[in-house]
């Protein structure tokens, strides 16, 4: 008898969602199996990569994460373009530093005429991601979305304590709702919940598990994001059947192994090539998580981790 | 012997009742009497076993065999148990006045442990027999031919009258015995007590605590408590009748110093700290103690028994017992089974003579009142399988019948008792307990227990609050006001958003009543930790909410708990509501059972070897659910159905014009 792989039973499918408009709008989402099981369902869509553009210069950027952006850092519209045509960028997430009440603390009119400006200027889909300082948020996210109005900007990240204002603004304008919970599959359930009381429609939400790099608790965000896939999948919770996405490269980038010079401690090795390394295998563990859209920095590490999604989805 | 022929009519008269009725020849007598309606006691339902079914037959013969049950003495004087006697001639048949006696207080108990009278939720099978009895005697006095001492006047009289030997003495009743038994001419009164015993072989040892003058047998009290950790419930019995004369609650005195066990143990470690915080107990039991015998005109002197449910923590520091190694691992109580103390070195405001009891613990967080309420309730005399549950500042949960149990506690928190409630209260006169909520114009409707003008809010109150609050749509799922309402009635105040549920003209406190975020949270998370735990207990023993015949409830929470309401919070699971039933105070139920029955006392050392605990602080599953059931009604929607169905019904609050755009 002839071997067969033993199958898990779905009863389940992620919803599909849009995110964008005009021609280069993208869809994620609709599997039918847990990520790359390809032998037990369907992805119909294959998971997005958004490279991150602040919008106000980095100023504690490792020298191998700036390298890449030399020239366009000081403008997010240039710096979106790079990212776009030179490094075949198929989504944006602009970062809102500038807003951070603890840092330059730029107004919410200021900052939403900044996403303006990019938005114009790209046609693929733009991320628009605040400082989670939830006061500030709602007013700039809020700005943001009426001033780009019909845009299906993926704004976020929307907390419990900021769904009401920010998520009226994303129904009202009609942009995707980032709903954004510390870790807790529970938690994620609940903001969905909340958000779809308010009336945010399910095609207009994604999930936001808040993910951490290798070394800082990966395994942790796995096991969360692999029940929520689970749930969804296996288990028929609507309440949990949206795409992912994890904001990855922030949290890489920050931390101490990736930040410390070959030569403070030549053990570690090349500064560059860890950095990349770091960023790419924490990548592609969330991938294998279920994350539908990752947010990224290094384009030798998108590189690395496009390599592995045509690997693992090859005939 | 005389043959029994059918079909032959014969009459039976049963006094004090004057009840007639009309019986086929052969008919059983206990079946005749109830057929006719006349309460007997038949604790073994008839099997002839229990000996509680005695009738005197005046006039006419019934066909019956003697067992242990009846003395020869008995069966001469024409005593017969009903359950083993059948109808042959007409009859003329008194019901002696114990026979009679246990009946009343059974439905007067089921009567106090649900407005419909179930059955089903109280003990039953036990005798009325206090654990404390007064003896009244006439004893002769001595003479030159009858000369014996003193004591073996009283104890010889004791074992004449009342056929009781084996009886101790204490050595206080002995050094005032020649003057009590000369004040009144030897007629004395002398109280007895007894103890649990462990199985039914064991012989039981009566002691004779106290010895009055004269016939004091009238005034026979006793009193029973639940010493809860955020509320003290006490009740004045009458053992004679098998009533409660008087029933007082106050805070536990020991709030003030911290609101949880935990803390309070804590406490305990500074010098001097066990000491203070059990005379705060003691200060708040002498001040209910004080209100009971004013309300009930008793004597103080006439009090002769204390019996106490609490939580582990709650007994020891009761008993002034360090309670350091409760909250150590491996959480090791000092002993379950107390035995009896004097309760005047306690500091408790009662004669020398008074024993005060504990009721016996499981573990170290599954103290005496929930064997207490499990006893009281009757869950371990059933073949029901029962979710048993105690809501108070630890939620005490037990699953199982007469054959098994298994029980867990989890962290509450005071909110159920109206503690850390900005304006909670106990559940006494002048607490909002009921509310709605006019949908149109979002404007309370009211209802206080006592009927009175509101003082705050107590624990059942604020489930109904929530529960209204979140069904017209005033509150989300996650608790937070929604701000968008044009109503008055949600403002900002000094603990965030809050509704007003009584504005101060109208208030007892002349200020305003109302109900905050901050207070619906802590509902929340005690309802949380309740039903966490009866789903992480009901999943380690591989049973689903829905296996359930009967859910118990226990609580000093309010004088009733609106079921459906508290499904609509996610307290409890959402099975059929006629399943549920409420006993109030199952832990002053059990207290006060135990001090009308002896067999009470015994069974409830029966339930506490039988229960086995599990830790939820131990258990991987416990904080997951926990967290999945900080919502209302839960994160697992499809676990409410219909909740979540009257849920979706509300509209968006975000839709078309309403948006602030």
């Amino acid at each position: 008898m002839a071997f067969e792989v033993p199958k898990t039973a779905y009863s389940g499918k992620l919803r599909q969602i849009k995110l964008g408009s005009g021609d280069k709008a993208l869809t994620v989402g609709g599997e039918t199996s847990y990520s790359f099981h390809l032998f037990e369902g369907e992805m119909p869509n294959l998971p997005k990569i958004a490279m991150e553009v602040w919008d106000s210069p980095p100023e504690e950027w490792p020298q191998a994460a700036l390298e890449p952006f030399l020239g366009v850092t000081e403008d997010p519209v240039l710096w979106a373009k790079k990212c776009i045509d030179d490094y075949g960028a198929e989504m944006i997430a602009l970062e809102l530093i500038s807003t951070d009440p603890n840092g330059l603390n730029r107004g919410a009119e200021e900052a939403a005429e900044v996403v303006k400006k990019v938005v114009e200027a790209i046609s693929v889909p733009l991320i628009v991601w605040g400082t989670a300082n939830q006061d500030k948020d709602s007013e700039v996210l809020s700005k943001v979305a009426e001033l780009c109005q019909g845009k299906n900007l993926i704004l976020g990240p929307i907390e419990e304590g900021d769904h009401k204002k920010i998520g009226a603004s994303a129904i009202g304008y009609h942009h995707t709702a980032i709903a954004s919970t510390p870790i807790d599959i529970n938690l994620a359930k609940q903001l969905n919940i909340l958000l779809g009381n308010l009336g945010v429609p399910d095609e207009q939400i994604i999930i936001d598990p808040t993910v951490s790099g290798i070394g800082y608790g990966i395994e942790y965000v796995y096991s969360v994001m692999e029940r929520i896939r689970m749930a969804s999948l296996t288990q028929q919770d609507e309440k949990l059947q949206f795409p992912v996405i994890c904001n990855i490269s922030k949290e890489v980038w920050k931390t101490k192994e990736v930040r410390i010079p070959e030569s403070e401690d030549p053990s570690l090795g090349d500064a560059r090539k860890r950095g990349i390394l770091m960023e790419a295998m924490s990548a592609m563990v969330l991938l294998l998580a279920g994350a539908d859209v990752l947010v990224m920095r290094h384009p030798e590490a998108i590189k690395l981790v496009r390599g592995m999604i045509t690997d693992l989805t090859a005939a | 012997m005389i043959k029994a022929s059918p079909n032959k009519k014969l009459k039976v008269h049963f006094d004090p009742d004057n009840i007639d009725i009309i019986v086929e020849e052969g008919e059983n007598l206990l079946k005749a009497a109830i057929s006719a309606g006349v309460h007997i006691t038949a604790s073994c339902g008839g099997a002839g076993t229990c000996g509680t079914c005695k009738v005197l037959i005046k006039k006419g013969e019934v066909e019956s065999t003697r067992t242990e049950k009846l003395s020869l003495d008995e069966w001469q004087q024409g005593l017969r148990q009903a359950c083993q006697s059948k109808v042959i001639t007409d009859l003329v048949v008194s019901v002696p006045v114990e026979s009679r006696l246990e009946t009343e207080v059974l439905s007067q108990e089921m009567k106090m442990v649900s407005a419909a009278g179930e059955a089903e939720a109280l003990a039953t099978g036990w005798g009325f027999n206090p654990p404390l009895s007064k003896l009244h005697l006439k004893l002769p006095q001595p003479s030159s031919k009858d000369n014996i001492s003193d004591l073996s006047r009283l104890l010889r009289g004791i074992k004449q009258r009342y056929h009781l030997s084996n009886i101790s003495v204490e050595f206080e009743v002995v050094k005032r015995l020649p003057h009590t038994l000369r004040k009144n001419n030897f007629k004395v009164t002398a109280t007895t007590l007894v103890t649990a015993i462990k199985t039914k072989l064991d012989k039981r040892r009566p002691t004779i605590i106290n010895i009055e003058p004269g016939d004091t047998s009238s005034k026979h009290y006793s009193l029973a408590f639940d010493i809860g950790t955020t509320t003290v419930c006490g009740q004045l019995l009458d053992l004679n009748r098998g009533r409660v004369l008087a029933e007082g609650v106050a805070y536990n005195g020991q709030i003030s110093y911290g609101q949880d066990v935990i803390t309070r143990i804590a406490y305990c470690q500074k010098p001097g700290g066990l000491k203070e915080l059990q005379q705060a107990v003691v200060s708040t039991i002498n001040g209910i103690i004080e209100k009971l015998l004013n309300q009930a005109k008793v004597s103080l002197k006439h009090i002769g028994h204390i019996n106490v449910a609490g939580n582990t923590t709650m007994t020891q520091i009761l008993l002034a017992l360090e309670p350091k190694y409760l909250r150590l691992a491996p959480y090791t109580p000092i002993a379950n089974f107390i035995p009896p103390v004097k309760a005047k070195t306690l500091g408790i405001k009662v004669g020398e003579q008074v024993h005060l009891f504990t009721f016996p613990s499981v573990a170290s967080y599954v103290g005496g009142d929930i064997v207490s309420g499990i006893l009281g309730s009757g869950v371990y005399q059933r073949k029901k399988l029962t979710l048993f549950a105690d809501i108070g500042t630890n939620g005490e949960i037990v699953i199982g019948n007469s054959d098994w149990m298994v029980t867990a506690s989890c962290s509450a928190g005071p909110a159920f008792e109206g503690g850390g409630i900005k304006h909670g209260m106990v559940a006494s006169s002048g607490a909002i307990e009921g509310f709605e909520i006019n949908p149109e114009n979002l404007k309370p409707v009211i209802y206080t227990i006592g009927g009175e003008k509101p003082r705050g809010i107590c624990g059942s109150g604020l489930i109904n609050i929530v529960a209204g609050l979140l069904e017209a749509g005033v509150i989300s799922q996650n608790g937070k006001f929604n701000t968008d309402l044009s109503t008055k009635r949600i403002r900002r105040g000094g603990d965030g958003y809050e509704y007003v549920l009584c504005l101060a003209g109208e208030s007892q406190t002349g200020k305003d009543i109302v109900v905050t975020e901050v207070d619906i949270d802590n509902l929340i998370r005690a309802k949380a930790a309740v039903y966490a735990g009866c789903q992480t207990l009901s999943r380690s023993v591989s049973i689903s909410c829905h296996d359930f015949e009967q859910v118990i409830i226990a609580g000093a929470f309010g004088s009733n708990i609106d079921i459906e309401r508290s499904i609509t919070i996610g307290l409890f699971p959402e099975i059929p509501a006629d399943r549920f039933i409420f006993i109030g105070n199952g832990s002053l139920l059990g207290a006060r059972l135990a001090s009308y029955s002896t067999d009470m006392l015994d069974d409830a050392r029966r339930i506490a070897r039988m229960m086995t605990n599990f830790e939820l602080s131990e258990n991987v599953d416990f904080m997951n659910n926990y967290v999945a059931a900080l919502f209302l009604p839960h994160t697992d929607g499809d676990a409410f159905p219909q909740v979540s169905q009257r849920l979706k019904k509300l509209p968006p609050r975000h839709r078309g014009k309403e948006l602030a755009f």
